[in-house]
């Protein structure tokens, strides 16, 4: 037990490892009781990372740190750490896992012990990236993740899924390549992989470099949420992963891609990323029309969500690219926000998937009146997706949008404005597929997905949806359970940014005289960015 | 003649697998069925005594950090690591080799002879820096391989892939001799450090024809590694031969020549002064084509072992870059690439063996749903091929790790974007061979032909696959031990860099 009060964290990425390698050995005839060791093992490794996260004094950092190894003259650190960057996250992910093995429990026929041994070895390879505070350390386990996820897709996939999986792999890995390159050239300079000595040895090149380096980590880490115009993996992962590779594609591993700017790319070249502060908020802004107008289009509701996510991840974005304090703090709720929503919405395309065969909105019709529970939830989730007062989406854009439009960026409140029209956007293509599947008159087809829907949600799809929509509201109602957390690393990370101040909006005098604030002195809290 | 005990040290690991070599033909008489069986399994069991005295020896020699030599036969630290390479090499391929020969139904003795003699010989190439003993070495080892390629006589397409070898390889071997005999001619010695001396002191080094000679060198090097545009005979040879010699042919040839290429190019020759530069910017050049060449053509492939011999030049393309970083942590980093290189490549070639493809019937086709029928042995496939493809944390990540790192740090970060392009490139094909394995379900045909034929029985392949794989994963978690426990040791106790 010393053992494991000293090494929290080692145990939290490693457990799921062993756990899964374990499973791996099982034969495939005992898949049942694979698939339940598996999930149990999952649940208490969520529990335990309750019990030690939020067990801690708020704001104590729980860290790791030993000596690896050292190759050709670099020093590589075993350095784990939680801290208010990725403190949610990691709860998200402990928490997403066990709830998506049962939500998705019966979806899949074959091989259901292996694909939950590969459940837990995706979890370690996100865990990993998400505590790891050595750059090394942290590439081996957003590569390693890219392997589990590869024979998710691949073996237990839709119609197309060797050509989803080969895409989703080359195209991340794609970028970190590259990225790899301009971590070597960095860290070679640096004589370290610790994000504090390579970013001091940054600030010593030449601006030029900087902005290379800051575009081969923005390249990879864009590559991953994705920003458009790197996004054209996406649909087709999500498309064709089973449920729970949706799931878990939406919920965790994008957020590793604004995590990835959030903790490394920003802090490590502040004033390449305010040069690009502005090629990066116009793709974010492109990412959020043109996916919420690609979504609106779409036949197959699995392929609608999935667009929706480029759309909403071009939010997270657009609050980075920001570099006010709301928008940053948008951008992490955000992130949380859409790893419940989204991942709620996949469950839900994926539980009448089940049920009917068929995810194409012209299939349904009427499905309000054959399973009302499940429109209930449905509709919860559809909400807060579009972003209703009350629910988490709207706390997450609204700040996003605040932060935008306060930001000292010369673009700030133009590419504010658009965005917004992307929240409008957003309940016109989410609405509207509601509209075509639950509501009306029952689809009259006999061949028709309505027609098979027999049964409504049973007690586990209720267990699995109550959680996340209790997530939803209690998000909405009261944030700052999950961004009290963030808020000072979040302001430390701008103040070395050195953004520009931001800009209260001063409303002309005439006709009316309106009392003029004094324009904030640096960055105020996020309170008082709100304006009124 | 007297031998002193010391010189003996330095022959004795030569001489073991030289002995089993020629023991080995005198139990290869035809006899009747029952006694046949018996001396088969003598003539592998001597096979592997040989191998395994002499990796004893070696074993031995590097615990006491003796470098003892014969002669122009040098047993240092870099002799006794290629040593160690080349017999666990040869060790998996005696293993495979039993199994694959029998599956083949083409068991004859004089295999085991022919491999046990390339083994001498690429020991020999490898500890000495004497040009005349190098081209023993170099012959020693190749003749035999020659052979090899076309060992198994009732398939027609191994006479092809053999006779392709050996004139190809005639030529190299004929212009590394005129190579060495121009340097020689200049110098007056075959030993060529102290030529290098002798060509600096008398301002030789910038000469045409010195520089011929060095080329003709490298070009005799370059061909056994199978360097992009001497790389045409690889596939064919590699198709050719049975799994385990195109396996070992892959790994030991390679290695060797490797070991060789940096004993003689870089430390050697080094004291002619801008020699250095006109080799690494060919080696880079070349390394360029062959990174381009290896991994594009690996892409079109339908054959695996034509693909692996595609990526297997590709590698040599990697090992390449290595001399073009030109420093000793590069010179460790690849090192450390051919041991994971041997357990990757003797893997992958052994899988092929393990899951019972005998002849040409090693189509991706072939491959098709094998993955999940042997879980244990899909799982090794996986290792294997996603270590080729370099993803971490497997040990050929950290291969190329230590030379992209070098590369950049000298100032070669244009090579280090193509190295880790064409690495992503080469990532698809190795997935194909995943495709295959767990993706697809066999086809019809196949489940119908292979409920015919009877279970594969390979249970020496087998257990060589899950070293490899084991070393591999290794690898991956002792980088660090193994690169300054070994690399590091034998380039600086053997070649005196490091310092």
């Amino acid at each position: 037990m010393t053992w494991l009060n000293s090494h929290p964290l080692t145990f939290l990425v490693f457990a799921p490892t062993l756990l899964g390698l374990l499973l791996l050995t099982l034969p495939q005839t005992l898949g049942k009781l694979t698939r339940l060791l598996g999930f149990l093992g999952a649940l208490a490794i969520f529990v335990l990372s309750l019990a030690w996260l939020l067990g801690r004094a708020p704001g104590a950092p729980l860290a790791e740190h030993a000596p690896w190894f050292t190759l050709v003259g670099l020093p590589v650190d075993y350095s784990l750490a939680v801290d208010g960057l990725n403190f949610w996250l990691v709860i998200l992910t402990t928490f997403l896992v066990p709830l998506t093995m049962l939500g998705t429990w019966n979806s899949l026929k074959d091989r259901i012990g292996t694909f939950a041994a590969m459940f837990l070895l995706l979890e370690t390879g996100m865990l990993g990236a998400l505590v790891a505070q050595d750059l090394f350390l942290f590439y081996l386990f957003w590569e390693g993740m890219l392997i589990p996820m590869y024979f998710m897709i691949g073996v237990w996939g839709g119609d197309e899924r060797r050509y989803a999986a080969n895409k989703f792999f080359l195209y991340t890995l794609s970028g970190s390549l590259l990225w790899l390159v301009a971590l070597l050239f960095l860290a070679g300079k640096a004589g370290s992989f610790a994000p504090a000595i390579m970013a001091a040895s940054a600030s010593t090149l030449p601006f030029g470099v900087q902005c290379w380096l800051f575009l081969a980590f923005a390249v990879a880490f864009a590559i991953k949420v994705p920003l458009f115009p790197l996004h054209t993996w996406l649909p087709d992962a999500h498309v064709q992963a089973p449920t729970a590779g949706s799931v878990i594609l939406a919920g965790v591993l994008l957020k590793l891609g604004g995590y990835g700017f959030i903790r490394f790319a920003i802090p490590m070249f502040p004033q390449a990323a305010m040069h690009f502060a502005k090629p990066l908020a116009l793709l974010s802004v492109i990412a959020i029309i043109y996916g919420a107008l690609v979504a609106m289009v779409q036949r197959d509701m699995k392929k609608l969500v999935a667009y929706s996510s480029v759309s909403h991840m071009g939010f997270v974005m657009l609050g980075l690219a920001s570099f006010t304090v709301i928008g940053t703090q948008g951008a992490m709720l955000q992130m949380l926000n859409h790893g419940i929503s989204t991942g709620a919405l996949f469950l839900l395309v994926g539980m009448i998937y089940d049920r009917a065969h068929t995810r194409m909105i012209a299939d349904f019709g009427g499905v309000a009146t054959k399973m009302p529970i499940f429109t209930t939830f449905f509709i919860i989730v559809t909400l807060s997706s579009i972003g209703l007062p009350l629910t988490n989406g709207f706390v997450g854009e609204f700040q996003i949008l605040n932060g935008t439009f306060l930001s000292g960026f010369a673009w700030g409140r133009a590419y504010a404005v658009i965005a917004t029209l992307g929240v409008v956007l957003g309940a016109v293509y989410m609405l509207w597929m509601v509209k075509r599947v639950f509501w009306g008159p029952v689809n009259p087809d006999e061949d028709s997905g309505t027609q098979h829907l027999h049964s409504d949600l049973n007690a586990r799809e209720i267990a699995v949806m109550l959680p996340l929509v209790v997530l939803i509201l209690w998000m909405g109602i009261h944030p700052s359970t999950f961004q009290a957390v963030s808020e000072a690393p979040v302001a430390t990370l701008l103040k070395d940014a050195n953004a520009p101040a931001i800009r209260p909006l001063v409303l002309p005098s005439a006709p009316l005289p309106v009392p003029v604030e004094a324009a904030v002195e640096g960055h105020a809290p996020a309170s008082a960015e709100v304006h009124p | 003649m007297t031998i002193t005990p010391t010189q003996w040290a330095a022959i004795l690991p030569l001489l073991f697998p030289a002995l089993g070599a020629c023991l080995i033909p005198l139990m290869s008489l035809d006899r009747d069925q029952a006694a046949a069986k018996w001396i088969r399994g003598a003539m592998y069991l001597t096979a592997l005594l040989a191998v395994a005295a002499g990796f004893w020896y070696l074993t031995d020699l590097w615990t006491t950090g003796a470098q003892p030599s014969f002669h122009q036969l040098h047993m240092d630290r870099l002799a006794q690591f290629s040593g160690i390479f080349i017999l666990v090499a040869a060790a998996m391929t005696i293993l495979q080799g039993w199994d694959h020969f029998h599956q083949e139904g083409w068991v004859k003795g004089e295999t085991l002879s022919l491999l046990l003699f390339s083994v001498t010989g690429m020991m020999l190439f490898t500890a000495t820096s004497n040009f005349v003993t190098l081209f023993l070495g170099l012959e020693l080892f190749s003749l035999p391989l020659y052979a090899l390629v076309a060992t198994v006589r009732p398939r027609p397409e191994t006479a092809e892939g053999g006779m392709k070898y050996f004139l190809t390889g005639a030529v190299a071997s004929s212009c590394f001799l005129m190579g060495g005999v121009l340097l020689y001619g200049f110098s007056g010695t075959f030993d060529l450090k102290t030529a290098a001396t002798l060509l600096q002191a008398q301002g030789l080094g910038a000469d045409p024809l010195v520089l011929a000679g060095a080329a003709l060198l490298l070009f005799g090097f370059l061909f056994k590694v199978s360097a992009a545009p001497f790389h045409q005979w690889t596939p064919d040879a590699y198709e050719a031969s049975p799994h385990p010699v195109a396996g070992f042919m892959s790994v030991a040839t390679k290695g060797a020549a490797f070991i060789a290429l940096l004993r003689i190019f870089p430390v050697s020759l080094g004291a002619v002064r801008g020699l250095e530069a006109h080799v690494q910017s060919a080696l880079a050049i070349l390394a360029v084509l062959t990174l381009v060449v290896g991994n594009l053509t690996a892409l079109v492939q339908t054959n695996v072992k034509r693909m692996l011999a595609y990526s297997s030049i590709s590698h040599a393309g990697y090992l390449m870059l290595a001399f073009v970083a030109g420093t000793p942590a590069a010179f460790s980093g690849l090192l450390f690439y051919l041991v994971i290189y041997l357990a990757m490549n003797m893997g992958a070639f052994g899988l092929l063996t393990a899951f019972g493809l005998v002849g040409g019937h090693t189509t991706f086709e072939d491959l098709r749903g094998l993955g999940w029928k042997r879980p244990a042995m899909g799982f090794c496939a996986a290792v294997f091929m996603l270590s080729l493809a370099g993803i971490p944390p497997l040990g050929g990540f950290y291969g190329k790790y230590m030379i992209f790192k070098e590369l950049v740090g000298t100032g070669h970060v244009g090579l280090a974007i193509l190295g880790v392009l064409a690495s992503l490139v080469s990532v698809y094909y190795y997935l194909h061979v995943l495709v295959a394995l767990f993706l697809q379900a066999p086809s019809a045909e196949a489940e119908r032909l292979a409920s015919d034929r009877p279970a594969v029985h390979a249970p020496f392949a087998g257990a060589t696959v899950l070293v490899a794989a084991a070393i591999v994963l290794a690898g991956g978690f002792t980088q660090a031990f193994l690169v300054q426990g070994f690399a590091q040791r034998a380039l600086q106790e053997g070649l005196g860099l490091f310092r």
